[in-house]
């Protein structure tokens, strides 16, 4: 089999995916504690609350760094999926992963450096990127200082309004890190993505 | 016998002085003739020999009238235990430097606390605490109706500045606002969560009559009206009921909440390295802190009508202004997680089975 590789994942997109990450691990992590502080024992309550916070400012200041980046290169559009086509690559991708994947056919969405996502990753990550991960911040930064931002917190209705939004999205990103965890195994070999997500190159099979 | 007549004469006239004069002493003892002098504002007293020390002796009649010493019955003299008696024929009809009150004959279990509280052990430095540094001379007021702010104001902070001192806690300004200092500062102190009816439109605390006034009932007929079943705490589905009669009187008032300490003597064992520093004591549902929650009804005169809920309540969005880590999560959303969490492992395992399952049948085609 002929194999090719493509430069697709340039240096900055990569260190800002690791950090992010990274933080989003920590914030999983020490979210629960902080939930759940009489049933788990990782750290102290304390602990928990000053380390979510700092590194949910890091991921904030890293977010802007994507957005900055994707903005400033124009490469921002491979984020939004072509309505034209959308509709049936997205049934063709899902097709791919509920059946065709597990008879070895090809991947119907070949990556190119313009072209990355497929319809259903697009679909995710437009939704991710541009409303829940968002919303999660903002929801972050009034639970980070209720006393300071309490007209914003009052007029949204109260920091149990704050909370119920923040909590039902850390399942969500906790949920998610599951889903991208795997699928990111389902390259030509499981580790392929992780290895490209390293060295910028995917290879084409 | 004429010294016998002029000795009964002289024993009648005695008896009769006694007798017109001991009202006049029991007057001495009733505080209207104390303020016949102290509710002049211009009086005061040169407390050194150079007189360059004025103490103001003045005590505002109004607010001493509506202090809790005061309604509970006392006069001037319970506490000015040294006045016996007064005598007009001096400039100052009573000792001019009267002894201290002794809070303590009274307040016995309290002074017993205060004496083992940090408060007490600055004397080794030379700062004397007294009672009325905190409580005030004769304006003692009721504080169980009082905010976490206005307790705050009205003592510690009168000394502290907390801001100084709480660089280790988390979310220090938010606990200021809704958790009192003696809830972890005196540890022995009975604690419990008050919910106060609150106007975000005019920024106030309705008092207990303006709700009464507005539900149309009496304090009497508060519970009997919202305790359907009538076990003496109100449900959550009894306090959603409250919120709806209040909504169907057009006031959209949401709940205060807040962590106060109850008026127990133990709250004047105050201790700085003895404080409640493991956050996990209270952020827990199982937290102690919870056991009690109440209504708070405040009268205008600084007391309050406690009435019982539910500590489900907390948990709630009739709460929605309130939310402790931890403490008092919604349930729901945990389940709201499991099913997320559940159903992301659940289909990861399910696509990971299915494809080791046809692994021969992908091997097969590259063949």
């Amino acid at each position: 089999m002929s194999e090719k590789m493509i430069y697709i994942h340039p240096a900055p997109v990569r260190v800002w995916h690791w950090i992010h990450a990274a933080g989003i691990v920590a914030l999983v992590i020490t979210g629960f504690q902080i939930r759940y502080a009489e049933m788990l024992g990782i750290m102290p309550l304390r602990d928990a609350i000053t380390l979510h916070n700092y590194v949910g400012f890091m991921v904030i200041i890293d977010y802007f760094i994507w957005l900055g980046y994707y903005l400033g290169t124009g490469k921002i559009k491979i984020y939004f999926p072509d309505l034209r086509t959308f509709v049936p690559n997205a049934i063709r991708q899902a097709k791919y992963y509920g059946f065709g994947i597990f008879k070895g056919d090809p991947n119907p969405h070949v990556m190119t450096p313009d072209n990355k996502f497929n319809a259903l990753q697009q679909k995710a990550y437009v939704g991710l990127m541009f409303m829940l991960l968002p919303a999660q911040m903002i929801s972050g930064v009034f639970l980070w200082r209720v006393k300071g931002y309490a007209d914003y917190v009052h007029l949204l209705g109260g920091i149990k309004i704050i909370d119920t939004i923040h909590v039902i999205l850390f399942f969500f990103f906790a949920s998610f890190l599951i889903a991208h965890c795997y699928l990111a195994t389902l390259g030509h070999t499981p580790l392929a993505h992780f290895k490209a997500m390293f060295t910028g190159y995917e290879e084409h099979h | 016998m004429k010294k016998l007549k002029e000795a009964a004469r002289s024993s009648g006239l005695l008896f009769l002085f006694v007798f017109l004069a001991w009202p006049a002493l029991v007057t001495a003892m009733d505080n209207g003739e104390c303020f016949d002098c102290h509710s002049d504002e211009t009086l005061t007293r040169e407390n050194n020999e150079h007189g360059h020390i004025n103490n103001l002796l003045f005590v505002d009649e109004g607010r001493f009238n509506r202090s809790v010493h005061h309604i509970s019955g006392l006069f001037c003299v319970d506490c000015h235990t040294d006045i016996e008696a007064l005598d007009y024929d001096n400039e100052v009809p009573h000792a001019r430097q009267l002894a201290p009150v002794q809070c303590g004959n009274c307040h016995s279990e309290s002074e017993a606390a205060f004496a083992e509280s940090a408060h007490m052990q600055i004397r080794s430095k030379g700062i004397s605490m007294t009672c009325y540094a905190c409580h005030d001379y004769h304006y003692v007021s009721y504080l169980a109706g009082a905010s976490v702010a206005e307790r705050e104001d009205n003592f510690c902070a009168k000394c502290h500045n907390p801001h100084r001192s709480h660089d280790w806690l988390p979310k220090k300004e938010e606990h200021f606002a809704f958790v009192e200092c003696t809830v972890c500062h005196a540890p022995e102190v009975p604690r419990h969560i008050h919910l106060k009816f609150f106007d975000l439109m005019t920024n106030k605390y309705y008092q207990g009559d303006e709700i009464l006034e507005i539900l149309g009932i009496s304090y009497e007929q508060f519970m009997p009206l919202l305790d359907t079943d009538k076990n003496g705490i109100l449900s959550r589905q009894e306090f959603e009921a409250l919120e709806l009669m209040l909504r169907q009187k057009n006031v959209h008032a949401i709940f205060h909440v807040e962590l106060v300490a109850e008026m127990d003597p133990a709250a004047h064992q105050v201790t700085a390295e003895g404080a409640e520093r493991n956050c996990e004591k209270c952020h827990t549902p199982e937290s102690p802190y919870f056991n009690a929650v109440t209504i708070a009804l405040p009268n205008k005169d600084g007391s309050v009508d406690h009435h019982r809920v539910e500590r489900a309540v907390l948990e709630s969005y009739s709460l929605r202004h309130f939310y402790i880590y931890a403490g008092t999560r919604v349930k729901l959303l945990d389940l709201i997680g499991i099913v997320l969490l559940g159903g992301a492992a659940c289909g990861v395992l399910g696509h990971l089975t299915i494809r080791v399952l046809t692994i021969r049948l992908r091997r097969n085609k590259d063949k």
